[in-house]
């Protein structure tokens, strides 16, 4: 087969193809959703919304183990917070803060930023990739998610679980050739960014409408959120 | 479970043909939102007392979210056409309704603790709309929605066991409770479950206002606070309930009306009802009024009074405290009435722990061992802080916790907030 062929189809017209029908699918889903109309709220508030809305933010964000709204969950859902934000905060770290990544960013948007060294984005690569099988265990193995689990969950777990395998792989230059992996990398990508809308990935976006939504209720009511 | 009526209508379609009807922007974002990550089952009491997973909150709104995705979608739609999503079917429905009614108390917990910040507790209140739209809803709810509508009390309190009631409660206890008087500033509405089975905290709002000089009054068309279509999901029926009330509001010509011990009234009346119908009046809550009054010097108090009781606790109700708002007031006064008793169970405030009574479960028979097992968790609670009296704002709480500890013979006395205030007044 040839690679060179498939990469260079795979980083280019495909990539483009593949990213344009993410923005065009986020785009569909945020109108489709929002568009299904509001009901004005004409409850009179004791309390600030907005104030509640940025303590949801700030709680929301701050999430490191020895705040005390974050211990129950720690210690009732050990796995899935540890490898949940394990998981999140090194997919997040790498496509922005690694340097072959931030290059990407740099073609599309016109401008770069420093990025980590790479031993920093290899370790945490590699903790993403256990966090994320973890997490497909505890999905096996928990009585609440195996419940709430169908095709769609482990579909998408696997297409997120796929660009992060190739990805290191890639760059350890393992079993495969280069050219090959890079592809596979590639593919994968392309497959999730196509596949982002049409699932529930998607929820980083709608994050902001719960996550605010919540935070005016509580405001509203002056408790805390 | 026993359920009214459910051979007739096609009953999936008419809660599904609900779910789409209720389904606007907030509830798609919501549903949207979520990860399934499972978490919210842990803060649901439900499922930390019996560990089944049909419990998590997350679970209880599946329903909906099949409906949403699959008349919403387009991937709803194709996995519906590849036969990789199941249609909502009666069954489910069936099935459904026991879930949402005997094992969830509306008490939105597990919102506290959801990395999305998602509204579970309104939404299963939409599946529960579903639920009674398609008529499958627990029979002894039925019964009390009934009562409610034909007798005007879901404890079947008519008009003139009402009346009689009153007058005993105020010769029995010599206090003076002013019914119907116009030009009054104040409307008070209690629970039927305060008149019949705590009377005491009816003499003791009484005292109250009348100690500090409020002119206030009951209604006799608005006597009931309670709202069985709220637990129900209908929205008729609730707009028909607050009719009774603020029909009665506006021809006594009150500024405003104080809710007394009844959690989801407070939280229908003060936190949705604006967005239902028109709300001539301002809507309280008693411990909300009794903070205020404290604060302005217009009653006081013997400082320390309960000090001797040993340690006192106070339950956060789910609807006065966490989704009412009134999380400090009862403190203040505790903090008056019990400076070095009063002791903090834990969790508490925003998050804390329901009683496992409210959002109608208690009207239902059916899901009584449930709600002893979800009490033992503020069993446990209890136990912990080495209370000996617990103390709350809630009617619906009160009676969970004194059923309960009935049940288990414990030795906590439950004593409402209101009362403790007007035994600690110093009348002039």
């Amino acid at each position: 087969m040839d690679w060179y062929a498939i990469l260079e189809f795979s980083r280019g017209p495909m990539f483009y193809t593949a990213l344009l029908v993410f923005m065009a699918g986020m785009t569909y889903r945020l109108f489709s959703t929002i568009l299904l109309g509001w009901q004005a709220d004409r409850v009179p508030n004791r309390g600030s919304k907005l104030r509640g809305v940025a303590v949801s933010y700030l709680k929301g964000f701050g999430i490191w183990p020895f705040f005390p709204w974050v211990k129950g969950t720690l210690s009732r859902n050990p796995v899935t917070y540890l490898a949940g934000g394990l998981f999140h905060l090194g997919l997040f770290v790498v496509i922005f803060l690694g340097t072959a990544h931030m290059l990407v960013w740099k073609s599309l948007l016109g401008f770069g930023w420093p990025t980590l060294a790479l031993p920093i984005i290899d370790w945490l690569s590699a903790v993403t990739i256990v966090a994320m099988i973890a997490l497909a265990i505890n999905r096996r193995i928990n009585p609440v998610l195996r419940l709430i689990s169908g095709p769609a969950e482990w579909t998408n777990l696997i297409i997120v679980f796929l660009p992060m395998i190739t990805g290191y792989m890639t760059t350890h230059h393992l079993w495969f050739r280069y050219e090959t992996l890079f592809s596979l990398h590639m593919l994968s990508i392309n497959l999730m960014l196509i596949w982002i809308p049409f699932s529930r990935i998607s929820h980083f976006m709608f994050y902001f409408f719960s996550r605010t939504f919540h935070g005016a209720q509580a405001g509203k009511r002056a408790v805390a959120p | 479970m026993s359920t009214q009526d459910v051979t007739r209508a096609p009953v999936a379609k008419t809660a599904v043909d609900t779910f789409v009807k209720t389904t606007g922007s907030w509830v798609a974002t919501q549903l949207e939102a979520c990860t399934r990550c499972g978490i919210c089952a842990q803060a649901c009491h439900f499922y930390e007392a019996t560990g089944n997973p049909e419990f998590a909150p997350v679970w209880k709104v599946e329903l909906l979210r099949r409906a949403y995705e699959q008349r919403f979608t387009p991937p709803g739609k194709l996995k519906v056409a590849l036969g990789l999503d199941k249609p909502v079917t009666d069954r489910d429905i069936q099935h459904w309704s026991t879930i949402v009614y005997e094992a969830c108390t509306l008490c939105n917990k597990c919102a506290m603790v959801c990395p999305m910040g998602i509204q579970l507790g309104p939404l299963i209140h939409e599946v529960r709309e579903a639920m009674a739209a398609s008529q499958v809803v627990p029979a002894d709810l039925v019964t009390a929605i009934r009562k409610q509508e034909e007798l005007g009390s879901p404890l079947g309190v008519t008009e003139e066991m009402w009346e009689e009631r009153i007058e005993w409660i105020a010769d029995e206890w010599e206090v003076d409770i002013p019914i119907d008087v116009q030009g009054a500033e104040t409307l008070v509405v209690f629970t039927s479950i305060e008149v019949m089975k705590f009377p005491e905290n009816v003499v003791a709002i009484a005292r109250i206002l009348n100690a500090a000089g409020e002119k206030w009054t009951i209604s006799t068309p608005g006597r009931e606070v309670v709202n069985f279509g709220v637990f129900e999901g209908n929205p008729e029926r609730t707009k028909l309930f607050m009719a009774r009330l603020f029909d009665a509001a506006r021809s006594l010509g009150v500024r405003r009306l104080v809710v007394t011990e009844c959690g989801h009234a407070y939280d229908l009346l003060r936190w949705t009802a604006h967005n239902m119908t028109d709300v001539p009046v301002e809507i309280t809550h008693i411990v909300a009024v009794i903070d205020d009054l404290l604060n302005k010097g217009r009653i006081k108090l013997q400082a320390g009074k309960y000090d001797s009781l040993g340690p006192i606790a106070f339950h956060d109700a789910c609807k006065i405290q966490r989704r009412g708002g009134h999380i400090q007031e009862p403190r203040n006064i505790l903090r008056i009435l019990a400076p070095n008793s009063f002791r903090e169970i834990s969790p508490n405030r925003e998050e804390s722990i329901c009683c496992g009574g409210g959002g109608g479960v208690i009207a239902i028979q059916e899901a009584d061992p449930l709600r002893y097992k979800v009490f033992e968790l503020k069993m446990r609670q209890m136990a912990a802080a080495g209370t000996k009296t617990i103390t709350m704002t809630c009617a619906n709480c009160r009676l969970q916790f004194t059923d309960g500890i009935k049940h288990f013979g414990l030795d906590v006395q439950v004593r409402g907030l209101a009362a403790m205030v007007a035994d600690a007044l110093i009348e002039e």
